[in-house]
């Protein structure tokens, strides 16, 4: 099958010097992802998921390893105008932080216009394609006039999704989308993720601390921690019979039916004999 | 909020005003550019008009404020000495912008060995007076008020590097800087076209209490002399042409445009803070 994403031995370290090896956020990592396929990347904060989310699409450098996205390794040497916007087609991001992601000086209609333009999408097309985003994101037209302060959490995180795709990626890295959202906007926003990769055939990549939530949505899960794969497999697999006591821990710290704190510590001191050995 | 300038020129810290305060000081400036811009109508007298026969003269119906030493009456060259004060703090203060937001931009956006050197020259403009740095400029090139606006641009450039710099590393931090990198924006668009516009708010209400700063700086320099020369009646210049009078116990011609400055400096600052809050655009 032809992978979309190939990452073989990734790998990052902040802070290193000659003499200390400094933090190790990210080690010899590797997966495959397929074309419309989504993954979940899982672990507790400080796991190495975001540095990994922030390698992929291109925000920090890896020290070893490489990406590929669709066969074609990805060069850092490489600059220009070209090879930027060849980049932004092959993956784009969608950040936590609602508030945050979004230029608070643009309407909704001059941010989606502005990624456009820039795109060589040409102005009279453009208006068809605004309005299609939109109607894919599910927010109505008459919010093309807003202002992000105008908008509330859910609604932004609509507007940063519709961005991305605006640039017809490939790959979609979705870091910790649903965590600044209540409940109720957190299924809405899945919801509307598992339907536009129905529909364009995007593959995703869930990255979050949250088992329950990536389990929902994605095909297979990878289970990062102090920067390393401990579990990777289908999700069901990996929801159903975790192989590893790191991966038990995850499942069992989300409070739902039967949920017992003292279950949690018992795990999590059983988990740290396991990993010290 | 509070907003403090350090630097060349004191500290200003200004508390948020009244709303009756703040409609106040906008009125006085208002009445300040009005005064800049219709000097020739609205002054009684020619500001130059020499009259030896009403030398120091109390406040009258003929003149308001009084005559100088001259005979001159004070009112007209206030008036007449709004245009050049006030335009020679706003040339200055343009200099120092786009010196001041130039250097911490790049220093924001280039980070490392840049970021470093330029905070280490703008340090070393710091721990230098900014009125002795200005002195040093003029005594190389020739004194003027275009000197003076130049040098006095240069002393108050380091303190707008420094607080565009603050600014824009908070900003570059922000995710949209990441969304717009991944969209293919280069660094150049990235600094000039989407992250300046958004420091604009904050930087022009803290211009605005620099400029009062400036205008009281510019006067100095003026009353020392080595900015505009007369029969200019830039209000610094005429408070050092009215110190004669002081020793003999007549004040006015020293006091009223002094106090004209202090007015104006002052409503500026409250104008200022409360433009910043106004302007600070809900994230």
């Amino acid at each position: 099958m032809n992978d979309v994403v190939r990452v073989d031995g990734l790998r990052k370290a902040f802070d290193a010097t000659r003499r200390s090896p400094g933090i190790v956020a990210v080690e010899n990592l590797s997966f495959r992802l397929g074309k419309a396929d989504a993954i979940g990347v899982v672990g507790e904060s400080g796991s190495g998921k975001s540095t990994l989310a922030r390698m992929l699409v291109g925000l920090t450098r890896p020290d070893a390893g490489t990406i590929e996205f669709d066969g074609r390794v990805r060069e850092w040497r490489e600059r220009g105008r070209v090879a930027r916007l060849r980049r932004a087609k092959e993956v784009q991001m969608v950040f936590q932080d609602p508030y945050g992601s979004l230029d608070r000086r643009l309407t909704v209609e001059v941010a989606l216009r502005d990624v456009l333009r820039r795109h060589q999408v040409d102005s009279s097309a453009a208006d068809a394609r605004i309005a299609e985003l939109m109607d894919s994101v599910g927010l109505e037209s008459r919010l093309l006039a807003s202002r992000p302060h105008q908008l509330s959490g859910g609604q932004r995180q609509r507007v940063a999704i519709a961005k991305a795709l605006a640039v017809e990626p490939a790959v979609l890295v979705l870091d910790e989308v649903t965590s600044a959202l209540d409940v109720s906007v957190q299924a809405q926003i899945l919801a509307l993720l598992t339907d536009i990769r129905a529909r364009t055939g995007v593959s995703l990549i869930f990255v979050s601390h949250d088992l329950a939530v990536v389990g929902k949505v994605t095909d297979s899960i990878l289970v990062m921690y102090r920067g390393q794969a401990v579990e990777q497999g289908p999700t069901s697999d990996v929801l159903r019979r975790p192989q590893h006591p790191y991966t038990e821990m995850l499942l069992s710290s989300a409070p739902g039916p039967g949920w017992r704190p003292e279950r949690v510590a018992e795990l999590r001191a059983a988990f740290a004999v396991a990993h010290d050995q | 909020m509070t907003i403090e300038a350090h630097g060349p020129v004191a500290v200003a810290t200004t508390r948020k005003a009244a709303p009756w305060v703040f409609y106040l000081c906008l009125g006085l400036l208002g009445l300040a550019v009005v005064a800049a811009v219709l000097a020739d109508w609205l002054a009684p007298y020619d500001p130059s008009a020499t009259d030896f026969s009403a030398l120091y003269q109390q406040p009258s119906a003929a003149h308001w404020f009084g005559t100088d030493q001259l005979g001159r009456d004070i009112l007209s060259r206030v008036i007449h000495g709004a245009r050049p004060s006030l335009l020679g703090a706003i040339a200055l203060l343009a200099f120092a912008t786009a010196v001041g937001v130039l250097i911490g931009t790049v220093a924001a956006w280039k980070r490392g060995w840049v970021d470093t050197l330029l905070a280490r020259v703008t340090d070393v403009m710091f721990a230098f007076p900014g009125l002795l740095f200005v002195v040093l400029v003029i005594a190389v090139f020739d004194r003027g008020p275009a000197t003076a606006v130049i040098g006095m641009g240069l002393a108050f450039a380091p303190v707008i590097a420094k607080f565009t710099r603050s600014i824009a590393l908070e900003e570059m931090a922000r995710p949209y800087v990441d969304a717009y990198r991944l969209q293919g924006v280069g660094s150049v668009e990235l600094c000039v076209r989407c992250v300046l516009p958004n420091l604009f708010p904050t930087l022009i209400g803290y211009l605005v209490v620099l400029f009062g700063e400036g205008l009281m700086s510019l006067a100095a320099l003026n009353f020392l002399g080595f900015g505009a020369q007369p029969p200019s009646s830039e209000w610094g210049l005429m408070v050092q042409e009215g110190r004669g009078g002081v020793i003999q116990g007549i004040v006015g011609p020293a006091l009223i445009p002094g106090l004209v400055i202090a007015v104006v400096v002052v409503a500026t600052n409250v104008v200022g803070v409360r433009l910043s809050d106004k302007l600070a655009v809900k994230a």
